[in-house]
This record gives C-alpha cells, sequence and structure tokens, in this order.
C-alpha cells in the first residue's frame, strides 16, 4: 500500500503552527491591550511615562491583533487555488 | 433504468443530503459564540450561511479526490450504484440522529459508496490506497491534530494573559480574557468557511462521480460550475435553515466554555479543515471541532477528562464508516435486484426521510437533537468549578454520614435537637453556593 505520508506531516505540522501563530499572537495582543487600560489613570494623572508606555502597548497590541488575522489570510491565500493559477 | 432518471434523483437527493448537513452543523460554529454572547444569534446564523456559501468556491480538491481517486480507473460503474451508496448514507445518517448516536454524515457517505461499489463491482473496485490517504487516516489523525492545537493554544493564551490575584486588586485591571469573544467573531466565521469548504464539496464530488457514471461528464478531474453554485447554495440555506434550533437549545452545556478555549479551538479546527481541505482529505468536520473542544478542555489549568465519555465519542467515530458501508451494501443489493429492488430502496430513503422529518417536528427539542455533537465532546472534559462541585458534594456527603453516626450513637432526644440544629444550616450553605453559581 502507497501512502503519502509527508502530505500528513505537512497537514500536522503547518495546522498546528498556523493555529499557534494565530492565539499567540491574538493572546499577546490581549495582554498589551489590557497593560494599555492599566497605564490609563497615571497618564490621565499627567504622568509622561504612563502614557508613553499607554500609547506604547496599545500600539503593539494592534500590531499584534493584525499579524493573527493576516496569518489567518495568508492561510486562506495560500490554500485557494485561484490565487495560484500561473503555477 | 433511464440513467438521467437515476441522475436526476441523485443529484436531488445529494443536494438534500447537503442541506441536512449545514442544517445539522450551524451549531458546530456558531454555538460557541452565542452562548459566550460573542454574537447575537440572528447574526450568527447569517455569518454563518454566507461563510458556508464562499466556503464552497474556495477549492475543489475534496470533490475531486470523491470523484477521481476512490473508484479504480477503468472500473465502470453506473449512476445506480451512486444512488445505493448514497441512500445507505442517507438511512443511517437520519436513523442515527434519531437515536440520538454520534456519529458523521460524512463517514456515512464514504461509507455507503464504499459499501456499495463493493457491492456492485467487488472488492478490485474500489481504491483503498486512495480510501486509506484520502478517508480513513484523515478521519483518524485530523481530530487528534485539531485537539492537539487546541490543547497548545489554550495553554499559550491562558499563559499570555494570566495576571495574579494581586496585580489585578491593584491595578483594577482584569486579565482580558473577555477580549477573546471578538476574536471569536472571526475564529468562528473561519470554521464556518472550513466547513463549507469540506462539506459542500463532498456533495460536489457525488454528483460529479454520477455524471461521469452516466457518462454526461467526460471524466471526474473537473466539477462542473452549475454543481459548484447549488452544493454552496444547498450547504448555506440549510446552515440558515438550522438557525432556528440553536436559538431554541441556547443556555444549555457549552456555558462552560470559555472564550478563550472557544477561540482556541475554532481556530485550531478551522485551520485543520481549511489545511487538510487543500489536499483532498475529506474529513468529517464535527469530527475535528469536538477533538478541540476535547484539546482545549485539557489546556486549561485543572481541566480533566472524563474518559468513559471520551471514549465512547471515540467509538462512535470508529463505527460509523464500516455500519455505513453494510447499510450501502444492503441498499446495493436492493437495487441490484432491478427497477422494483430501485423503487423499493427509493420509497425506504423517502419513508425514513419523512418519518424522522415528522417525528423531530412533533418535539423539537430533546435528548435525541441535541444542538450539537460538539456540544456532546465538551461534557467529556471536566471543567475546575465542575472538580469543585464535586468535591463539595462529596465533603456534605461525608458529613452527612457523621451526623447520622452521632445521631445513633446518643439519645433519641439528643439526635433531635442534632438533626433540627444541623440541617437548615447545611441547606442555607447549599442555596448561598448554588447562587454563587449562577
Amino acid at each position: 500500500m502507497e501512502i503519502d505520508w509527508n502530505a500528513f506531516i505537512l497537514v500536522s505540522v503547518s495546522s498546528v503552527i498556523f493555529s499557534t501563530v494565530i492565539v499567540a499572537t491574538f493572546a499577546f495582543g490581549v495582554r498589551l491591550y489590557t497593560n494599555a487600560l492599566s497605564f490609563v489613570s497615571a497618564a490621565k494623572k499627567g504622568s509622561q511615562t504612563a502614557a508613553v508606555s499607554e500609547v506604547l502597548n496599545r500600539t503593539v497590541a494592534y500590531i499584534m491583533f493584525a499579524i493573527a488575522g493576516g496569518a489567518l489570510l495568508y492561510g486562506i491565500y495560500l490554500i485557494v487555488p485561484v490565487f495560484h493559477l500561473d503555477k | 433504468m433511464d440513467p438521467i432518471l437515476i441522475v436526476s434523483l441523485v443529484v436531488a437527493i445529494a443536494l438534500f443530503f447537503d442541506f441536512t448537513n449545514g442544517f445539522h452543523d450551524t451549531a458546530n460554529a456558531m454555538a460557541t459564540p452565542i452562548a459566550t454572547g460573542a454574537l447575537k444569534p440572528k447574526t450568527a446564523v447569517i455569518i454563518a450561511a454566507i461563510m458556508n456559501l464562499v466556503g464552497a468556491f474556495l477549492s475543489t480538491a475534496v470533490a475531486k479526490a470523491i470523484s477521481v481517486s476512490l473508484i479504480n480507473e477503468g472500473v465502470s460503474i453506473g449512476p445506480e450504484m451512486v444512488f445505493a451508496g448514497l441512500t445507505g448514507a442517507i438511512i443511517w445518517n437520519l436513523t442515527t440522529w434519531f437515536l440520538g448516536l454520534p456519529s458523521s454524515s460524512s463517514h456515512a457517505l464514504f461509507g455507503g459508496l464504499i459499501g456499495a461499489a463493493l457491492v456492485f463491482a467487488g472488492v478490485g473496485a474500489v481504491n483503498t490506497d486512495a480510501v486509506f490517504q484520502k478517508v480513513i487516516i484523515p478521519a483518524l489523525a485530523a481530530p487528534l491534530i485539531a485537539g492537539i492545537a487546541a490543547f497548545l493554544t489554550t495553554r499559550i493564551a491562558y499563559i499570555v494573559t494570566a495576571r495574579t490575584q494581586l496585580s489585578r486588586a491593584k491595578t483594577g485591571i482584569g486579565t482580558g480574557r473577555d477580549t477573546f469573544k471578538i476574536g471569536q467573531v472571526f475564529s468562528s466565521s473561519l470554521l464556518a468557511l472550513s466547513h463549507g469548504t469540506n462539506d459542500a464539496q463532498k456533495t460536489m464530488g457525488v454528483i460529479t462521480l454520477v455524471l461521469v457514471a452516466a457518462g454526461l461528464q467526460s471524466s471526474g478531474d473537473h466539477v462542473e460550475l452549475w454543481v459548484v453554485v447549488a452544493s454552496a447554495l444547498a450547504i448555506a440555506l440549510g446552515t440558515y435553515a438550522g438557525g432556528w434550533r440553536i436559538i431554541k437549545t441556547m443556555g444549555s452545556g457549552l456555558a462552560e466554555i470559555k472564550p478563550a478555549q472557544g477561540f482556541a479551538a475554532e481556530v485550531a479546527s478551522g485551520v485543520t479543515i481549511l489545511a487538510s481541505s487543500n489536499l483532498g482529505f475529506a474529513l468529517s468536520t464535527t469530527q475535528v471541532a469536538s477533538g478541540a473542544i476535547m484539546g482545549s478542555g485539557m489546556g486549561r489549568r485543572g481541566g480533566q477528562v472524563r474518559w468513559s465519555k471520551a471514549g465512547q465519542i471515540v467509538i462512535a467515530w470508529f463505527l460509523t464508516l464500516p455500519a455505513a458501508g453494510i447499510v450501502g451494501a444492503l441498499s446495493a443489493l436492493l437495487v441490484m435486484q432491478g427497477t422494483a429492488g430501485f423503487f423499493l430502496d427509493l420509497i425506504i430513503t423517502l419513508a425514513v426521510v419523512v418519518t424522522i422529518f415528522q417525528v423531530s417536528r412533533r418535539n423539537k427539542i430533546g435528548a435525541h437533537n441535541v444542538i450539537s455533537e460538539v456540544e456532546g465532546a465538551s461534557e467529556a472534559i471536566r471543567t475546575p468549578r465542575q472538580i469543585r462541585q464535586a468535591q463539595r458534594d462529596e465533603r456534605r456527603a461525608t458529613a452527612k454520614v457523621s451526623t447520622t453516626v452521632i445521631a445513633t450513637k446518643s439519645t433519641v432526644k439528643k439526635s433531635a435537637k442534632t438533626s433540627a440544629s444541623k440541617k437548615p444550616a447545611k441547606s442555607s450553605k447549599n442555596s448561598k453556593s448554588s447562587k454563587g453559581k449562577k
């Protein structure tokens, strides 16, 4: 019997990696976003460092969310044959 | 028999099968976000229907796997064989659904087709390599992979967002895990998309198979556009129609799934199904989603597996394919008897469909039509809260035993006093803890 085991390894590894990237980046985004929230009150009181930390955390959080979404879209792009007709 | 008549019947029945598939599986993708409050039921159902529609257009690898690979080249199969396989699959699928047995419509379909092919054309007709490569090994591996992925991602999500009680008290900022509800809007859409990609293609594969068998299409290496459109519409309509079931049965067992877990499980199953569809692996979307739910249940700290329940689910997975194969073979035997047998098979199928439709209308919600098999899978995991509750019950039970022991040792008057003083106190505790739970 001829079974293409490589296909299974490919599917298994790529499934685990893609899921991990998407969930991990999203989770980091959540973490940084809540970090940003924790600086809000200090920033309002006029603390310069807190204001900077809030903006930094918030920005990186949004970047993380964007990476999670981007990884998802890239995965869908990879599997749709219409996008790879020239090959 | 007129081949055109058989082809039309197969197309109609296959599209009906597609519709019930969507109807049955809406809950798999959308029950969790509705339960956690991430989406309103109506919105969720509309998103699921649209995503299924779009997903059906993404790829045809699975459809080709069915129409080209499963039956060996050179074996001439008649449209009767496809008819027999399909009716066998429907009879098995609806019967198990009615009896409340966990089953998989995908495996029922493959089992039915393989069983019918074995009866019609013998062992040599079935391409065993392809059956193992595209159906059996993915069926066993994919739920496991999705489970592992969900376990890992749930762990990561919880570790990354963890905050100590102290820091939470100091800053007043929680873990933010409710934010995963927003993520769930996307992850459940992904799951619905992957469902359309894999499951609608199975219908396309069957229709293409019967078109080739009847000589209406030269080879099964492509799928006609009308077949894609019809299958996509059938699954999307089924998904939309299935929505009322979710709305009516809301608030049941799935509440134990936290947004972070739901997000991790949906991403893991959606990604696994999409990756598998790409390589033409036809798998049961329900089983993959169930595997992911169990994985994420274990991934949360303190989650425990109820092995007996999990075992029941897995055994049912193993049984579907051979059992549907037997039903497919039986209906093939019937169809082989000629026109009378053919119509008898058709009548039996229609009778099963009508009966079950009538019965399910009469009692809309019951033990036999729980919200989804994925929910059944979530019951295989004990959450930390359920474990604490069990321990509390145990302590209470031992406390009761000790009071009765004291009571029997002391005089009748004393025992009356102790039970009178202890029992009300205990019941007030009970009501407190149950209030606290809600």
